[in-house]
């Protein structure tokens, strides 16, 4: 696997934790360009059910997505903790995920991983590539790249 | 040499020459004994050498050399024009371009020698041309304007420090040359004639004194002739000889000379007439030179009096306008949210000068931003020029007869458009050419007369550009497409039936749906009216077509003036907003609920004898359903070309300049009902509603 190759190279990443109903996720910081509280969305017409809408980020124009909607989870409720983690694929640009919590940053090394190709949510689908260990509690590393994936629409 | 900063306009000037060459070449075709065009493609291939030789293109230099005895051949009445000269030509014109291109990516010619054609070209030639010959007629010509050579070297007025570097000269014993060069008339990189004639007369000496001076020079803000003093050990007809060795310098004038002469000629002038005087400083000052020149020659006043004009215009690399576009755009989303605390604070004690301010900035925005705009319009010509010629070949290529009538070419558009509406376009007028015009005798039997004609069409209409291709041509057999959708599984036989004449056409624009009975290398593999399509679609434009079977096909391309900042109407439905770009509007209407009529299970208004189509535009988009329906609605009436439709909205939130922003690749907008977003002064996100999909 390459990520997992290059996880052993690097050694160490590290991964911001938030927390998606009871599950505690990882993003990988590299991909992380921004975290911003939660503003009002744009809702866009006939667009993917899980693409909540677009915001205005410093007069940039960015999809946000709800990863709740996107995993089959039910639907989300925001509070003052939720957070929107805007984040950059190389290719295609600036988009959004929201979460319920930003939790902490933690760096995990090769040892504290444990590759996982298997479905988690049970939908056939996984956006996961790896669970964390950090001391006592278990982090599903998210997979940025399957996240933005349209398999949806195939 | 380096010749590096000559290459830009080498590269322009080059395109300009290939065109107008294309141009007169299909006019001699035309009319063959057009001295006129003769002699303009003559002296175009000329100029052509000339270029290619200072750039040290041999290869080029050789091509456009040979065409241009062939010219010589045609001008003086040994050769006729035929037709598989026109053919050769154009091979040479392909030949250039290609070379053109490979300077233009490899800043060299490349290695084509492209022998075939200039042997093809030589056939031409009744006798082996040569030099001499060539060199008669150029005296011949100066003889017959009768041009005398003045020694204008003569009369330049010199600064106290020029007078004291030529004394210290002559006192370290060198020679004073005193010269003035004449540039040939045709010549057009005098700047850089002029700099391989300072460079060979420095090698034998120093030069003390230019006439312009040499940053007038370098800038080529000078007639045909320059003059300088060097200070050299050499005798003066080494110098002479370094001079005349540069091409395309006509002749040169000068004389050894003795400082006391110098200073004795200047104190006369000075002192003979005032007038003489005002004439020895137009040699150095050139905005008054042109006055005192025309005085002298009222011949060259044409020339000398356009000159200026070439040093008004700056070349700008397009990315510094992009950056400059979106700086603008900043400015104008910046300006919007001051206009919105503004108008927030209608009531409060804010003083009067504020809202005056405020204004005044809107006024001093929308006007940068129509600046800015009109510098990034460039007239279609460039991109539309090119296909009298294309047709020309398809005409034989295809055996038809065919003729192109183009209108409008002057029509603006944004830069960027118009770099990537080429090949749209040149697609639609293949497949008009190749499908749309029946061949000849088929022509004759249906009472056509037997040259086909394609047009092309541009004009703007608010905020679109209109460009129509139509021909005279077969039209589009919906009988036969709907067939061959059918036999591809598109739709059943039973649904095919229900479809209208527009939705069949539709299906042309499908991926590899040919309808081409044979492939030709023309078109017919069925890459094509979808990749328009798309292309035009990328562009913010659409493609509508028309077709009357029998009697012709129209393609209509619709392009948006500007890809950056419209002006919009706002409107709200229930909570959300949306921009409707003003151009497509035509009025607003209140109109009664009880006013709506029904026609085929549509909704539809009686308007001023028009029947408009309603549009729901809370169905549409997806917005819940209002609880009772008010007594009246609000519609907007939109246009697209000729058809109309009302957009029933709740709210109108007036006219504002909005800057367009991509709603990026994630979301998908597969029925592009959305055409962008924009960002409102309160900072919130509002979507672009896409009149033309949704009618």
């Amino acid at each position: 696997m390459a990520e997992q190759l290059e996880v052993i190279r690097n050694e160490r990443k590290q991964y911001i934790v938030v927390k998606i109903g009871n599950e505690q996720y990882g993003i990988d910081i590299s991909y992380v360009d921004n975290i911003v509280r939660m503003q009002k969305i744009t809702r866009v017409p006939k667009a993917q059910s899980y693409f909540k809408g677009v915001i205005n980020l410093r007069g940039e124009v960015v999809p946000v997505m709800s990863l709740r909607t996107k995993m089959g989870l039910e639907a989300d409720v925001f509070t003052n903790a939720s957070r929107i983690i805007i984040l950059k694929l190389e290719q295609q640009g600036l988009f959004g995920v929201i979460v319920d919590e930003v939790k902490e940053v933690v760096t995990l090394g090769a040892a504290e991983i444990e590759k996982s190709g298997q479905s988690v949510n049970g939908s056939g689908e996984s956006f996961i590539n790896g669970i964390g260990k950090n001391g006592e509690e278990l982090i599903s590393l998210l997979d940025i790249n399957t996240i933005v994936d349209d398999r949806e629409n195939v | 040499m380096d010749v590096s900063q000559y290459l830009e306009i080498f590269i322009d000037e080059t395109a300009e020459h290939i065109q107008s060459l294309s141009d007169n070449i299909m006019e001699l075709e035309r009319e063959p004994d057009n001295e006129d065009t003769i002699n303009e493609i003559f002296r175009a291939a000329h100029s052509l050498k000339g270029m290619a030789g200072t750039m040290g293109f041999k290869r080029m230099q050789h091509l456009t050399h040979d065409m241009e005895n062939v010219f010589q051949e045609v001008r003086s009445g040994n050769v006729k024009v035929s037709s598989e000269m026109i053919d050769i030509l154009f091979q040479c014109l392909d030949a250039i371009e290609g070379y053109l291109d490979a300077v233009k990516t490899t800043s060299d010619e490349g290695t084509e020698d492209n022998e075939a054609i200039i042997a093809a070209l030589n056939r031409f030639l009744a006798v082996e041309e040569n030099k001499e010959q060539k060199e008669d007629v150029a005296a011949k010509d100066h003889a017959k304007t009768g041009k005398v050579y003045e020694k204008k070297y003569l009369d330049i007025a010199f600064s106290e420090n020029e007078k004291k570097a030529l004394r210290e000269a002559e006192e370290a014993g060198q020679n004073i040359y005193g010269l003035t060069v004449y540039v040939q008339k045709e010549c057009l990189l005098k700047a850089a004639r002029a700099f391989l004639v300072f460079k060979a007369v420095e090698e034998l000496g120093q030069i003390l004194v230019y006439s312009p001076s040499s940053q007038d020079i370098e800038d080529e803000r000078f007639d045909q002739e320059f003059s300088f003093y060097l200070a050299s050990e050499s005798d003066y007809d080494a110098v002479r000889r370094a001079v005349v060795h540069v091409s395309e310098i006509e002749t040169v004038v000068g004389e050894q000379l003795k400082y006391g002469a110098i200073e004795e000629h200047v104190r006369k002038t000075e002192a003979a007439a005032p007038i003489a005087q005002s004439e020895a400083p137009a040699a150095v000052s050139p905005k008054s030179e042109p006055a005192t020149r025309d005085a002298k020659q009222p011949a060259a006043k044409g020339k000398t009096a356009n000159k200026p004009v070439t040093n008004r215009t700056v070349r700008v690399d397009i990315e510094k306008l992009d950056a400059l576009m979106n700086q603008v755009s900043e400015l104008i989303i910046a300006k919007n949210s001051l206009v919105s605390i503004s108008a927030a604070d209608n009531g409060g004690s804010q003083n009067q000068t504020f809202h005056e301010q405020i204004e005044y900035l809107e006024r001093i925005t929308t006007n940068l931003h129509e600046s800015v705009m009109k510098v990034r319009m460039v007239p279609i010509e460039s991109v539309v020029n090119k296909f009298p010629r294309m047709i020309r070949d398809l005409a034989r290529k295809l055996n038809k007869k065919m003729e192109l009538y183009m209108t409008g070419e002057d029509t603006e558009l944004d830069r960027t458009v118009v770099d990537q509406i080429g090949d749209p376009l040149q697609h639609l007028l293949r497949n008009s050419a190749d499908h749309g015009l029946e061949s000849a005798q088929l022509r004759a039997k249906r009472g056509k007369p037997e040259t086909g004609t394609i047009r092309l069409n541009a004009f703007q209409e608010g905020n679109n550009v209109i460009i129509e291709v139509s021909d005279d041509g077969n039209g589009i057999d919906t009988e036969s497409v709907k067939a061959k959708a059918i036999d591809r599984g598109l739709v059943s036989p039973e649904q095919a039936e229900k479809l209208s004449q527009k939705e069949i056409i539709d299906f042309l624009f499908m991926p590899s749906f040919s309808m081409a009975k044979k492939i030709t290398d023309v078109s017919g593999r069925g890459v094509g009216l979808d990749v328009v399509k798309s292309n035009i679609e990328t562009l913010g434009g659409d493609v509508e077509v028309k077709s009357k079977l029998g009697e012709g096909t129209t393609f209509i391309v619709r392009l948006p003036l500007t890809l950056a900042i419209i002006q919009a109407l706002m409107v709200e439905i229930r909570d959300e907003k949306y921009a409707i770009a003003l151009g497509s509007i035509q009025n607003i209407e209140d109109i009664p609920v009880k006013d709506i009529k029904y026609v085929q299970a549509e909704e539809v208004i009686h308007l001023r004898g028009m029947v408009i189509p309603l549009i729901r535009l809370d169905q549409i988009l997806d917005i819940e359903p209002k609880e009772e329906e008010p007594e009246s609605l609000t519609v907007v009436i939109v246009k697209k070309g000729d058809k109309f439709a009302g957009l029933v909205v709740d709210n109108l939130m007036g006219q504002q300049e909005i800057v367009i922003k991509s709603l990026g690749k994630y979301i998908n907008n597969n029925n592009k009902l959305i055409s962008g977003a924009t960002i409102l002064g309160d900072g919130e996100v509002a979507l672009i509603l896409d009149v033309n999909t949704l009618m």
